[in-house]
Order: C-alpha cells, then sequence, then structure tokens
C-alpha cells in the first residue's frame, strides 16, 4: 500500500468535508499507524526505517491537522486553492473586532483581580461563540463560499488564540 | 557459570531456554537502566522475568570502579570498592547524562571537570577520563552478557527503558551508550509506559493511569493515558531529592534522639546506622515492631511510629501527585489503575496513602524493583519480531517542546511537547541582509519563552546560500523527531533549487567518530587475564562474607552470641582479612569457606529469633 494520496482525507478514507466522523479517524489512524510505525522494522535494512520514519511522521501529521477543527479548516481551505494564514487582506468585520478588543481587557482585569471563577466563565462563553462560529464555517465551505469561510477561519483564529491565553493565566494562578 | 532465573509473581513461570523450543525465537532483553540499580530482563509469549547472578541478585548495582591498571569493575563488586576507594568508583552516572558541568550543583564523591569540547563533563578516574556515556556502557555490557549468556547467543537488540522527562540530550547519550556497549537499541522506552506494560495495562481499551515510582533516591510521578492503542504520557512530576533514601534517614534521627547521641559520627558508624536504619524499615513491612541496637542502646521501633515519622515525606509525594493531575486537567476520580515502582513502595504506609488517595485499584503484585526491567523485555519481544496475541503499538510523545532561538532571545516552538512521535515539522526562514550568504540557527528544547530559560541542544551554521536580495532566499528547516524521542535537523535552500542540507545531532550526543574510537579503546584493554579475574573474584567473595557477618554482628550479635562466640567470629574476621591482602586466590577462598562454616551456628539463631520476631504480631489462632 502507498501513502501517496491526493490528501490528507484520502490518506484516512474520509470524505473532504468540514464534518468529520471521529471514530472513522481513530480507526483509520490506528490501522495506518500500525502498518507503518518504525516499531514494526525494527529489523528492516537503513532505507525502508527511513521510510517508515517519514510516512509515520506524515500520518502522524495528518492525524492532527484532520483532528482540530481549527487546523481542519485551514487544510480544507489549502486544499480550495486559498491561503488561510495570508493576513494582508483580512476581511474581518469591524463589531466582531471591537468585541475582541472588549474581551481581551476582560481577561486582563480577570487576571489582575486572580479571578478564577470568572475566568472559567469567560471561557464557558467564549466556547458558546466558537461552536457556533465552527458552524457557521461548515455552511459557508459546503457552499463554496470561500472568501466568506476564510473570514469566518481568521475569526476563529482569534477565539482559540483567546482560549489558549485564558488556560496559561490559569495555570499561572494556580500554581503553587 | 549457571545463571539463577526468577519468575515474577503473576508472570508465568520461566520460560525455557527459547533457543530449545522454538528456532525462529529472536533472542531480545530488556534493561532498566536505574541510576542506583539497573536490571536485566527477557520475555516471551507474554512472559518475562528477570536475570540474577549466581547469587541470586537481579539488581546490579548502577556502579563502575576504574583500577589504575585500566581495569573495570562494574556492580556489586565495584559498589564494595566505593567505601575505599571513592575517587574511581563511579555511582548514580545517569544523573550526569546528557548534561552539562553547569547543571551539576550537588557533590559527588568523585572528581569531574568541563570536557575540551563542550558538552558533558568528563570523569577523572585512576584510569583516565571517562565520559558519562563510557560509564553507562560499562553497565550496559554487563547487562547485556547476563542477556547473551541466559539466551546462548547474539542478540537482536535491546528496549532500554529511560525516565519519560529525559530530555533529547539524555535520550542521546542513552543510545551512545548503547552503540558503545555493542548492543542494538530497538527502542529507548519510559520507564512509566514499562510499568504499565508489565501490568497488561496496554491491553485495555481506554484507561488513565499513574506510575508512582519511589526509588533510592528519587520520586516521579506520572499520568498516562491509553486511547486505541495509544499510549500518551499526560503530564510528569515528581521530586529529584526525595526517595527511600529519607525513610532510612527519618529512622536515623529517631535512633539518634532516643539513645540520646549527639556527638558528631564515623563514617562506618554512619554506616552502620544507615544500614540499621535500612533493616527495620524492611521488617516493619511485615511486622507490626522491630527492636533497633546500635552500639549499647537498644529499643523498638513501632509501624505507627515509623508512620508518623514518614507521614510527611509520603504527603510530599502525594502532593505531587496532586500537581500533576491539575497540570493534565485530570480529576482524581478518572484514574483507573495506579502502578507502584521502586523499592521504597513496599512501605506499607506509602501502599495505604497512595491506595487512599487515589481510590483506583493499587498494582504491587509484580516487584517494584523489577516491574519496569520486566515491561521493557515485554515490549523487546515483541519488537525482536516474536509475536504473541494481539499485536498492540505503543506510541509515545515527546515530552518536552523543541523549538529554535528567533529575534530577541526568544523561543519559537516548532513541535510542541506532548506530539505524538514520530514527527517532522518544517518551517521557513529569509535572509534578512542583501548578499547574505549564511545562517546560524540555535536549536532548543523547553517550555519557557526565553531562550536562557531552556535546555541549548545544539547551534549550527547553515553556509552556501546563494547571494540574493535580503528576504529572496528562502530556507526551509526540517525538524525531525523518531519513535526513540531523537531529533535530527535538515535545512535547505529552496529559491533556487541549490539544496544545500546539513543534519546535525545535539551538542550533548557524541559524534560517531568519538564513539568509533571509544569502541578501538575498549578493544586494546579488552585482554582479561584469567588468573587476575579468578582472584579478584574471590576477594569478592570473601568481601561478601566479611560484609554480611559484619553487619549481622551489628545488629544481632549482642543479643544472640556469648562473648566469647563474639570474640572468635571478630577474630575470623581479621583473619579472613589478613589472606585477603595476599595474592592467593586458594587461600582466600580455603579462609572464606572456613569462616562462612564458623557463622552457621549463629545463622541458625537468628533465623530462630525473626521467626519469633514475626510470630509475635500474630495471635495463636492465625498461626494454627
Amino acid at each position: 500500500m502507498s501513502l501517496q494520496k491526493a490528501n490528507y482525507f484520502e490518506l484516512f478514507s474520509l470524505p473532504v468535508s468540514f464534518q468529520l466522523e471521529n471514530a472513522q479517524l481513530e480507526a483509520a489512524y490506528k490501522k495506518l499507524q500500525s502498518e507503518f510505525h518504525p516499531d514494526k522494522a525494527v529489523n528492516a535494512d537503513d532505507r525502508t526505517r527511513l521510510q517508515a520514519l517519514q510516512q509515520t511522521s506524515m500520518v502522524n501529521d495528518a492525524y492532527v491537522t484532520l483532528k482540530s477543527p481549527l487546523k481542519r479548516a485551514a487544510y480544507l481551505l489549502k486544499i480550495a486553492g486559498i491561503d488561510a494564514e495570508e493576513h494582508n487582506q483580512l476581511h474581518l468585520d469591524e463589531g466582531f473586532l471591537l468585541q475582541q478588543m472588549e474581551m481581551r481587557e476582560t481577561l486582563e482585569s480577570l487576571i489582575d483581580d486572580e479571578d478564577l471563577e470568572g475566568l472559567d466563565a469567560m471561557k464557558d462563553s467564549i466556547n458558546k461563540e466558537k461552536t457556533s462560529i465552527l458552524a457557521h464555517f461548515e455552511t459557508q465551505f459546503t457552499a463554496g463560499e470561500f472568501v466568506g469561510a476564510k473570514s469566518t477561519y481568521n475569526q476563529l483564529q482569534f477565539v482559540y488564540k483567546l482560549l489558549d491565553e485564558i488556560d496559561k493565566a490559569e495555570e499561572k494562578l494556580l500554581d503553587y | 557459570m549457571a545463571l539463577l532465573s526468577i519468575s515474577e509473581p503473576g508472570q508465568g513461570k520461566p520460560q525455557a531456554h527459547a533457543a530449545d523450543t522454538k528456532v525462529a525465537k529472536k533472542r531480545a532483553i530488556g534493561i532498566d537502566l536505574g541510576t542506583t540499580n539497573s536490571l536485566v530482563a527477557i520475555a516471551s509469549e507474554g512472559h518475562a522475568h528477570t536475570l540474577c547472578d549466581h547469587d541470586g541478585h537481579c539488581l546490579v548495582p548502577s556502579v563502575v570502579h576504574y583500577a589504575a591498571d585500566g581495569k573495570v569493575t562494574v556492580g556489586y563488586e565495584a559498589w564494595l570498592k566505593g567505601a575505599e576507594d571513592s575517587r574511581n568508583t563511579i555511582s548514580s552516572v545517569k544523573r550526569l547524562m546528557g548534561r552539562g558541568k553547569e547543571d551539576i550543583h550537588y557533590d559527588l564523591p568523585y572528581e569531574i571537570e568541563s570536557a575540551a569540547t563542550g558538552g558533558m563533563p568528563v570523569i577523572k578516574t585512576a584510569a583516565g577520563n571517562k565520559s558519562p556515556v563510557e560509564v553507562s556502557a560499562e553497565i550496559l555490557k554487563t547487562l547485556v552478557k547476563r542477556g547473551e549468556d541466559e539466551l546462548g547467543g547474539e542478540l537482536e537488540g535491546a528496549v532500554i527503558t529511560v525516565p519519560a522527562y529525559f530530555d533529547e540530550s539524555q535520550r542521546q547519550a542513552t543510545k551512545d551508550a548503547a552503540q558503545l556497549a555493542g548492543i542494538k537499541v530497538l527502542r529507548l522506552l519510559g520507564e512509566p509506559t514499562a510499568a504499565a506494560i508489565a501490568y497488561g495495562l496496554d491491553r485495555k481499551q481506554e484507561e488513565t493511569v499513574m506510575i508512582y515510582d519511589l526509588g533510592g533516591g528519587t520520586f516521579d510521578v506520572s499520568l498516562m493515558r491509553l486511547e486505541q492503542g495509544v499510549f500518551k504520557v499526560l503530564a510528569t512530576g515528581g521530586d529529584a531529592a526525595l526517595g527511600g533514601d529519607d525513610l532510612d534517614r527519618a529512622i536515623i534521627q529517631w535512633m539518634l534522639d532516643a539513645a540520646g547521641i549527639s556527638d558528631e559520627l564515623s563514617y562506618a558508624q554512619l554506616n552502620s546506622l544507615a544500614s540499621i536504619a535500612r533493616h527495620a524499615k524492611h521488617a516493619l513491612t511485615d511486622s507490626e515492631t522491630t527492636e533497633v541496637t546500635f552500639q549499647h542502646w537498644s529499643g523498638t521501633l513501632t509501624r505507627e511510629q515509623f508512620n508518623s515519622l514518614i507521614d510527611g515525606l509520603v504527603e510530599k509525594t502525594i502532593k505531587a501527585c496532586r500537581r500533576v493531575l491539575r497540570d493534565a486537567k485530570v480529576e482524581v476520580g478518572e484514574i483507573s489503575d495506579v502502578v507502584m515502582v521502586g523499592g521504597s513502595t513496599r512501605t506499607p504506609r506509602i501502599r495505604e496513602r497512595v491506595s487512599a488517595f487515589f481510590g483506583a485499584e493499587v498494582h504491587t503484585e509484580i516487584d517494584p524493583d523489577k516491574v519496569v526491567a520486566v515491561g521493557a523485555a515485554l515490549q523487546a519481544d515483541v519488537l525482536a519480531g516474536n509475536k504473541y496475541g494481539d499485536d498492540i503499538l505503543l506510541l509515545d510523545v515527546i515530552p518536552l517542546s523543541l523549538g529554535i532561538e528567533t529575534m530577541g532571545g526568544l523561543m519559537e516552538k516548532i513541535i510542541p511537547r506532548n506530539t505524538t512521535i514520530p514527527v517532522a515539522r518544517a518551517q521557513q526562514f529569509t535572509t534578512y541582509k542583501d548578499g547574505q550568504t549564511a545562517m546560524s540557527l540555535h536549536v532548543l528544547q523547553g517550555e519557557r519563552e526565553l531562550v536562557s530559560d531552556c535546555r541549548s541542544l545544539a547551534m549550527f551554521e547553515l553556509k552556501g546560500i546563494p547571494p540574493m536580495v535580503a528576504g529572496a532566499a528562502v530556507i526551509e528547516v526540517t525538524f525531525q523527531v523518531d519513535a526513540d524521542g531523537l531529533m535530527e535537523v535538515q535545512a535547505k535552500e529552496l529559491s533556487t533549487g541549490i539544496v544545500s542540507s546539513v543534519v546535525i545531532k545535539p551538542s550533548y550526543g557524541l559524534e560517531d567518530k568519538d564513539i568509533e574510537k571509544m569502541i578501538m579503546d575498549s578493544y586494546s584493554s579488552a585482554a582479561t587475564d584469567k588468573e587476575a579475574r579468578a582472584l579478584q573474584e574471590s576477594r569478592v567473595e570473601a568481601q561478601r562474607i566479611i560484609e554480611a557477618l559484619e553487619s549481622a554482628l551489628l545488629v544481632d550479635g549482642k543479643s544472640l552470641l556469648s562473648p566469647a562466640e563474639y570474640s572468635r567470629l571478630e577474630d575470623g574476621i581479621l583473619q579472613l582479612q589478613e589472606v585477603l591482602e595476599g595474592g592467593d586466590s586458594d587461600a582466600i577462598h580455603e579462609a572464606s569457606e572456613a569462616l562462612n562454616e564458623a557463622t552457621l551456628e549463629f545463622a541458625g539463631r537468628r533465623m530462630d529469633s525473626q521467626i519469633k520476631t514475626a510470630l509475635a504480631g500474630h495471635s495463636i489462632e492465625e498461626i494454627d
């Protein structure tokens, strides 16, 4: 079996879509790992072992890419021929940006007050927002509105970053 | 000499020589290369056992002695030399692996100095400077030899365990030591993963397990999750300066207080105190009270007293467990199994507290000293290609993030920690000056933002970039981490199609040519003299008898022997010590036998007294 596939979805025998059957991804990942992992080639020649190393690295990368909704979104845009990381023409809604700035200020004051409960509550509300933005991305992408989908993806990046910062702040505050 | 193999409880009977039963059986061993002790184990058909020497010692002290004539001794023999020749007796070398001299902030009984080339320090011995890799290779050779003797032939390879938190440099140093010892590494395996494998936890569907490893001088705790055949270390923690020795110290302090001793004690007195404390600790594992005698003082230590002496230490380990749970955002109720590793986990109080804290199944069925080696052997057997049952695949993660230095002394992560390995990540860079033809890259490992807080793995310069205007050259740097957690970095210039590629190894690793030289060096000094070996063996035997008798006299001599009997045995020791000075191996052997004979009566009385003590805590009904 060759790992030369058109894209990561095909590698895992999955349809190219934002909707993902988690169980199917896990099963396919496990199957590929058990076939190509370097542990299966400890007694093989150097060339075969190098191949196993490279193939498994790719399988791992593919798995991580598809598993994370944010990375999956960027990857789908890439398949559609759109560079999601290109920021010089951001089409972000002004209202969204203002909201983001407010949230950052809220975050900073919660950190200053060492308000762990407040941080938890903020995380909950941002997680809800994340779910709705992800749904929006899926609708746009499925309809082929790639430019709109890219702008939604850029919003997602903000949301994920904010969640990450809340986590870091909580860790810092909890440290004893 | 025949090696005695001991089967692990719950692991089935030791298998017959694999070579006899199956022609195609591939020979592989599992090695637990520990800080204090090391072990080797073999497995077949899902059952593993550790290999012991002719005296039934399975643990090989991780100690190497270098004599001025170049003779190298390893293990128990080397450990015995520690008292008289500490400068040439290298212990705890694992702490030096992949570390620079600047990392060593504690006293060592031997002398180290910075290596000329940077990297790991060298240890000054009577036989010349030795790198920590060379010292570890000596320990590995001893273990490999034991495996070869048992399996009857050359080995396919070994699985060697490393702590979960071992970084790139420490893993590389371990692998270099294996290469130097002439053994192929099938896989470097995390110690907690090995312990989980020993208990077959890798065969369950979805589990969150805690590995509680309290060794002689270190405490490690690792939280692992098994999902769909992927074993992942979620978080690790512990205390590099907490272990069984601290339990002994608590008893020593109690003895000194109770006996009212406040004077400065000699090295020998401290040594015997330590040995008495160790005996008391072991005795309290099975009985409720134990008698302790030091010089003219004697007293009774109850388990309850002992518990209160060590509760503070035990609480410290529980606190470390809490912290690890929090790091991984896992609730204590999610833990389904706890695996106990390390000799100190035999202490009943520790088992009680751990079991109470986790409320989960606490595994102690496999000897906690051997469980890591057993897991390594099981994995070695599978990796060597001996299939049995379902095929399980272990996927490891990288314990610390890898990245490079960017502008302003900041570390930019390229592969975050806990990424499943093997993994490859590429990052593109460009030139910032017109006509720039070289670019230097600084590879780092760690979680902190500042370069100065991370471990520097390598610095290298990428040369031969075609001169272009700033920003036109595109250099792609690829980090490749293999299944052992070892890294290679490659850099390529892409824009012109001119490919200049470098492969680097971390600065604490050794160059292949260094390893080659070390292998050649070891061949030239390997001419072993049979007679010298016989003499050495008889001396070791004699020293063992003396040691054993001295410590028995200390503990029970006053209570079980008449003064005349006592001094007769003391004289026997002196006589044997005299013969020991000479170079006649037969005479030493005879004198040893004689002293051994003379101690038989004493040994019998000790046995009786121990049985009495053991029975003292039980009612008649229980015994009937």
